[in-house]
C-alpha cells in the first residue's frame, strides 16, 4: 500500500524568517509530542554552500488501539534532513521515522521558496508519502489512520510553525535585513 | 529543547544558540562562515556515544540510503567518521 499525499500554502513572512523558523520550530506549544530533537550533522557543501543538517528527533508514539499489538516500544523516532540555500531562496527537508517501519514508512518532503514577486511572502509544498507491506488485512485501517494523523500533524505543525514566527518576528531577527532591501529598493 | 542525552543537552543548547545567531546574522546573509563548527563538534561527540549507547546507530545508518544519505560521506570529513563499533 503506497499513499501520496500533497499539500500546498504560504506564509506571509519574509523566506528568511520563515526558513528560520523552521529551523528553530522545536519546542513550540503545538508540539508537546516531540520530547528531544538532536543535531547529528552540521556542515556546509563545500561545492555549493549550502547548508546541509541531520536531526534526530523522539516523539511519544501515540497509535490506535488496534496498531499497539504491532508496535513494540514507546517512543518514536524520525530522522530529518535538511539543506538550505539563501542564495537562491530555498530550503528543502525529508523526513521519515525509522522506528516502527514494519507498520508503516512515512516520509515527508517539505519545500519552502521564496516568493521571487514578494519579499514578505513564502511558498511552502509538502508532500507525504505512506507505505505499508504489514497486510493482516490492515491496510485500509492504516490508510484511514494515516489520512487522518497526516491531516491533524499538518495542521498541527502549521500553527507550530505561526506561533514561531510570530516570535522571530517580535525579536526583530531579520528586520535589519528588511530595511536594508527598502535602502536598496526605495519606492 | 531538550536532547535526547540529558548529559548532551548543556552542549546542545550551546550549539542551539550559536546556530541561531549565526544563521539569523551570518548565513542568511550570504555568509559561509562555520562559526559553530567546534561547539558543535563537542556536542556531536557527545550525542554519538548516546546513539551508540542506546542502540540507535545501526538504525540511523539504514534508513542513510534514503535520508541524510548526502551528509554520511565520511570519505570528504573524516571528523564525521561513524564511532567504531
Amino acid at each position: 500500500m503506497v499513499k501520496f499525499y500533497q499539500h500546498r500554502y504560504s506564509y506571509d513572512y519574509s523566506w528568511s524568517t520563515v526558513s528560520y523558523a523552521f529551523l528553530t520550530r522545536y519546542p513550540n506549544p503545538f508540539a508537546t509530542h516531540v520530547l528531544s530533537v538532536d543535531t547529528l550533522d552540521h556542515r556546509i557543501d563545500t561545492a555549493t554552500g549550502d547548508l546541509l543538517i541531520t536531526r534526530l528527533l523522539r516523539k511519544t508514539n501515540s497509535v490506535p488501539r488496534w496498531a499497539r499489538g504491532i508496535m513494540r516500544g514507546n517512543d518514536a523516532y524520525i530522522l530529518e534532513e535538511v539543506r538550505v540555500n539563501p542564495d537562491a531562496g530555498t530550503l528543502v527537508s525529508k523526513t521519515r521515522n525509522i522506528t516502527h517501519t514494519r507498520l508503516m514508512k512515512v516520509e515527508e518532503r517539505q519545500f519552502l521558496l521564496a516568493d521571487k514577486d514578494n519579499s514578505s511572502h513564502t511558498l511552502c509544498r509538502n508532500e507525504t508519502s505512506i507505505v505499508s507491506n504489514i497486510g493482516y488485512g490492515l491496510n485500509s485501517k492504516i490508510e484511514n489512520f494515516s489520512l487522518s494523523r497526516f491531516t491533524d500533524n499538518l495542521a498541527k505543525s502549521r500553527k507550530g510553525m505561526l506561533y514561531v514566527l510570530d516570535l522571530a518576528q517580535r525579536k526583530g531577527l531579520f528586520r535589519q535585513r528588511l530595511k536594508l532591501e527598502e535602502q536598496i529598493s526605495p519606492s | 529543547m531538550d536532547s535526547l542525552g540529558a548529559e548532551c543537552t548543556p552542549l546542545k543548547h550551546k550549539y542551539d544558540a550559536c546556530f541561531t545567531k549565526w544563521y539569523s546574522e551570518k548565513f542568511i546573509n550570504g555568509e559561509r562562515s562555520n562559526d559553530c563548527a567546534e561547539v558543535f563538534k563537542e556536542y556531536q561527540a557527545c550525542i554519538r556515544k548516546v546513539l551508540v549507547d542506546r542502540g540507535l546507530t545501526k538504525m540511523i545508518d539504514d534508513a542513510r540510503p534514503t535520508i541524510g544519505s548526502v551528509f554520511a560521506s565520511a570519505a570528504d570529513d573524516k571528523d564525521a567518521a561513524p564511532p567504531k563499533k
